[in-house]
């Protein structure tokens, strides 16, 4: 007879079958699984080696970054000190101006109103001198006597003294 | 003689093989029952599709084994039992 | 490189059809046998038949062993390549049914499982290329049950023989021979269910390829001479039932016994008793 039964049971072939199974077992776990998952393992350090770098990187860049900051705000400080500075300085300088044009103004003011009050003081005595003088030929004139030239100012002069006064 | 005693016994074993593959029935209705509930319940949470068909094939293979076995005695009886039966009996007679 | 790799790990297949071609008769009409004994080894206990169902199976497992060397040689960390995407996919699927299905205290069943369904689906698909699947011999599938039966039992010791023993006697003592019987069924009923499923499928090709023999030869038997002794119908149709009996069939049969001996591995052992006497053998240790 060359073929087996169809069901026919002999126990050194179950024995080959069961180490059959067992051998592709340990082919399986040493050439398939280890081997996976070594390389998987090793790329997986690889990542977390790549994170921690990537990671450091990223701390130092936060770190130039804070103390450019600082310096950026340090600056800041600096420029608005400066344009204080100089805006003071500003100030001062077109107060001072401002100042010193006033004096000058007022200066010049006051100069005029002197001049004026001179002028006027003058045009003052030239007037009264002249309506004396018209005055005392008018008089001279009416009246047709000679009054003592010093009485007769002496006069007027109260008179229009009189008059400015009131 | 000998041939009618020959003859019972093959139509015997046919007959018995023939009765065996009966619980065929068993099976048969019991997944059929698994997979309408499973239908049932992937009609309810489709989502659920592949547990559920996990599931129903993993039962289907656990309730068909009564089936296998019938098939299995069947298989004896029809490949293995008319030899030893008549072996037996040409033992018993003598005849070997 | 790999490419001599996937060669080699065809190579297995095509000798196994070679063999088969050179050594095992063509087989006339309706005939159910077993698998062909090429010679057969003096030993006790009934000699050892070296069987077609041994051959396929030494030649499925170099074929995986190449077809593994294919896919994991020269792995690399970055740009990888699809033949280490595929070994990590199946890595990965693996191990991710065997920690859904175990719990991850038997993470290192990944292997096994693989090796299980990689050898019952592949011997099971020898059937395609015609040859003969060597799950449907009931001395392969026997192994496998007992080596699994072994595994369950070894993780059921686990917790020590007396809890292995009580086990037994659950939920009453009186119970305890149906509960051996049970213990004993559970390697014969995954035998036989992963047996039966592969021979009732080879059973019935063969049914359906002489129905078509016959039929053919009825209809065409109006044909000349050498065009009608050609049964016209054997051609391409048994391939389309085929599909079912051994694509799905086979693959589904391979699933299932990877699934129970997961099941009934993780099933088996008591978690609760193994982790408490670890802690009391820590606890004596740390006493001393």
């Amino acid at each position: 007879m060359n073929e087996l039964d169809v069901l026919s049971v002999n126990i050194w072939q179950i024995l080959i079958s069961l180490f059959n199974l067992a051998i592709l077992y340990f082919l399986f776990k040493k050439f398939l699984f280890a081997r996976v998952k070594a390389i998987v393992a090793k790329r997986a350090s690889e990542v977390t080696a790549e994170y921690d770098k990537a990671q450091k990187a990223t701390e130092e860049a936060n770190e130039i970054k804070a103390s450019w900051e600082e310096k950026i705000k340090t600056a800041d400080a600096k420029a608005e000190e400066i344009i204080q500075a100089a805006v003071e300085k500003a100030d001062n300088r077109s107060e001072v101006m401002l100042y010193e044009s006033r004096e000058k103004a007022e200066s010049i003011v006051r100069k005029a109103k002197a001049d004026a009050e001179r002028e006027r003081a003058e045009a003052q005595a030239t007037i009264k001198q002249e309506i004396v003088d018209v005055s005392t030929a008018l008089s001279e004139k009416i009246i047709g006597r000679e009054i003592n030239m010093d009485d007769h100012r002496s006069l007027i002069d109260s008179f229009i003294d009189n008059m400015g006064d009131e | 003689m000998l041939e009618l005693a020959i003859g019972l016994i093959l139509g015997g074993c046919a007959i018995g093989a023939g009765i065996a593959m009966i619980a065929g029935f068993g099976p048969g209705i019991g997944e059929g029952q698994a997979v309408a509930a499973a239908c049932e319940a992937i009609g309810r949470q489709p989502e659920s599709q592949s547990a559920v068909t996990t599931t129903m094939l993993m039962g289907c293979a656990v309730a068909e084994t009564t089936g296998l076995y019938s098939f299995v005695i069947a298989l004896l009886l029809i490949f293995l039992a008319p030899g030893r039966f008549v072996n037996i009996l040409l033992k018993a007679l003598g005849k070997m | 490189m790999s490419i001599l790799l996937l060669i080699l790990a065809i190579l297995p297949i095509v000798a196994g059809i070679i063999i088969k071609i050179m050594f095992v008769p063509a087989v006339e009409g309706i005939s159910v046998t077993g698998a062909h004994i090429f010679f057969t080894i003096d030993l006790p206990l009934g000699g050892l038949p070296i069987t077609e169902s041994q051959v396929n199976s030494w030649l499925v497992i170099l074929s995986l062993f190449f077809f593994c060397l294919f896919l994991t040689h020269d792995l690399k960390t970055k740009d990888i390549s699809k033949r280490q995407v595929i070994a990590e996919w199946i890595v990965e699927a693996v191990d991710k049914m065997v920690l859904k299905n175990m719990g991850d205290f038997f993470m290192g069943f990944g292997p096994f499982i693989a090796a299980i369904m990689g050898l019952s689906a592949m011997t099971s698909l020898m059937s395609v290329v015609g040859l003969f699947p060597a799950t449907s011999d009931i001395n392969v599938v026997g192994g496998w049950a007992i080596l699994v039966f072994f595994v369950i039992t070894y993780y059921k010791l686990k917790a020590g023989i007396l809890v292995y023993l009580k086990g037994f006697t659950e939920p009453v003592a009186f119970f305890a021979p149906v509960n051996v019987a049970s213990e004993f069924a559970t390697p014969f009923s995954m035998a036989f269910r992963h047996y039966g499923n592969v021979l009732s499928g080879s059973i019935i090709s063969v049914l359906i390829a002489s129905v078509l023999g016959a039929l053919s030869n009825l209809v065409f038997q109006w044909l000349p001479e050498p065009l009608s002794s050609i049964e016209f119908f054997r051609i391409g149709l048994p391939a389309i039932f085929s599909i079912y009996f051994d694509l799905f069939s086979g693959c589904l049969q391979a699933f299932i016994f990877a699934m129970l001996t997961m099941l009934y591995v993780s099933n088996g052992f008591p978690q609760d008793e193994y982790f408490k006497r670890k802690a009391l053998k820590h606890a004596k240790e740390n006493k001393k």
